[in-house]
């Protein structure tokens, strides 16, 4: 039987850009993600499309974490922005 | 198959470098929690079978299923306990909703073969759902309907698993026999104290004695001593009667008194024998039951055995005396109709022994003498042959 794939077109549909990052509370929502790169209690790298996305932070930790998304919870300290 | 939800168990502490491990899979994680010294992480069982393959030097196990699966598990893990309460629920309603016997509460073996078979033919048979009260009227309006000349009312309800058929069947009316001629005559010796004539001609006239068979209405209609008429007579006659009734009366008297003790027990019955649960010690005892619980001819009681012990007491000698004429006034009363009375009671005798007292009263009473005599075919042509 052939996947449809419904949930990665409504997500398209949803969200009309390539990749974007939001902060709300202690969570920490990256979309459309390349590579993670690190992955710690302290700090959490990721590589997406033209930067890497570094986060510090305390007691960091995954709670969701698929091919194109992944959502961090813990106190984010600081985020920092590193373009190729 | 494959995208059903579990929940993995991977035998590792170092809860960062495995969800880099993962990640590096591509393994999709939708919850995970690490507890102690393994981390429980909610995948795809696609996923958990790439795990296996990949991450070889991880201890994984599946910990729990989730939705569908985890009620499939369940499912088959208590298959006979779920089997065996359908079974319960079918069975459950099969007692409530289906009609084990039907019985049929009538004396007449015939009437009850024909309400059998009416309800057969009705599709009101054994093993077969019961009905809806409406449908039920209708069934027993159509039996009613077809059995006219036999059935008078007809009323199905249900008890549990029984149907019980209350059946009433037509009495054919009987009417009352005329006679042709008759007369009134007295069933006693007594004193003529009122008549209501309604046929026939009066012999008799009120505080007339009439000895008893004495004719007191005629039902021969003659005129300047020729019968014209032959009628059979008819009327309500009233006559003062007398008794003569001899009572003793002991002066020693057996009554009952309650001790106080009261002892409860347990009875069941089943259709007419009753079965004690706890041996009863009381001899002398009342005994009170209060239904606690009933289907059909099955029953469970409580039983209240109240103590109780004879004694015996001395009544005075006024007191035997009005108890004997008591007693002497209810034994004429129990001879007595509705419109008939005690008129005169008198005390003729009373003899004080030891321990009786006799009583002699003469009662007269006001009751209905009148009793009607048939001259039949034979007497008449008799009378009339032989004047």
């Amino acid at each position: 039987m052939k996947n449809l794939h419904f949930n990665e077109y409504f997500k398209n549909f949803l969200f009309d850009l390539n990749n974007f990052i939001s902060i709300y509370e202690n969570n920490f929502h990256v979309f459309n993600y390349t590579k993670l790169n690190k992955l710690q209690g302290d700090e959490i790298i990721i590589t997406m499309a033209n930067k890497i996305v570094t986060i510090k932070g305390v007691d960091l930790k995954v709670i969701k974490m698929t091919k194109q998304e992944l959502l961090i919870k813990g106190e984010v300290l600081k985020v920092e922005f590193t373009y190729e | 198959m494959n995208s059903k939800i579990i929940w993995v168990k991977i035998n590792d502490d170092n809860y960062y470098k495995v969800l880099t491990k993962l990640n590096s899979l591509s393994i999709n994680i939708y919850d995970n929690k690490k507890i102690n010294n393994y981390i429980l992480i909610k995948t795809t069982l696609k996923d958990y079978q790439r795990i296996q393959k990949y991450l070889i030097s991880y201890d994984t196990s599946i910990y729990a299923y989730t939705g569908i699966t985890k009620a499939e598990k369940i499912t088959k893990k208590y298959i006979v306990f779920l089997i065996a309460s359908i079974i319960s629920i079918i069975l459950l309603f099969m007692a409530n909703n289906m009609v084990f016997k039907i019985e049929v509460k009538s004396n007449n073996a015939k009437i009850n073969q024909l309400v059998l078979d009416e309800l057969q033919k009705n599709g009101l048979t054994t093993f077969k759902l019961k009905l809806k009260h409406p449908k039920i009227e209708k069934i027993v309006n159509k039996i009613l309907d077809d059995n006219k000349d036999t059935l008078e009312w007809l009323e199905i309800n249900y008890d549990g698993m029984f149907m019980n058929v209350y059946v009433t069947e037509k009495t054919p009316i009987v009417k009352e026999e005329e006679h042709s001629f008759c007369h009134i005559v007295a069933n006693t010796d007594a004193k003529i104290s009122n008549m209501n004539i309604y046929r026939g001609v009066a012999l008799k006239e009120i505080n007339d004695y009439v000895t008893k068979g004495e004719i007191i209405l005629s039902g021969e209609v003659s005129f300047n001593e020729e019968v014209k008429n032959k009628v059979c007579a008819s009327g309500e006659i009233y006559g003062e009667v007398w008794y003569k009734v001899k009572v003793t009366v002991p002066f020693k008297e057996t009554y009952i008194e309650y001790t106080g003790k009261n002892r409860y027990n347990l009875s069941v019955k089943i259709n007419d024998n009753t079965y004690s649960i706890l041996k009863s010690r009381i001899k002398n005892k009342k005994i009170e039951e209060t239904n606690l619980y009933k289907l059909n001819d099955f029953a469970i009681n409580l039983v209240k055995e109240k103590e109780y012990v004879t004694k015996e007491k001395i009544i005075s000698e006024e007191e035997a005396y009005n108890k004997a004429l008591s007693l002497a006034e209810e034994k004429i009363k129990l001879k007595l109709s509705a419109n008939e009375d005690i008129i005169v009671k008198k005390v003729l005798k009373k003899e004080v022994n030891d321990s009786t007292i006799y009583v002699e009263v003469f009662i007269v009473t006001k009751e209905n003498i009148a009793e009607l005599k048939v001259v039949e075919e034979d007497n008449l042509n008799d009378s009339t042959n032989n004047p």
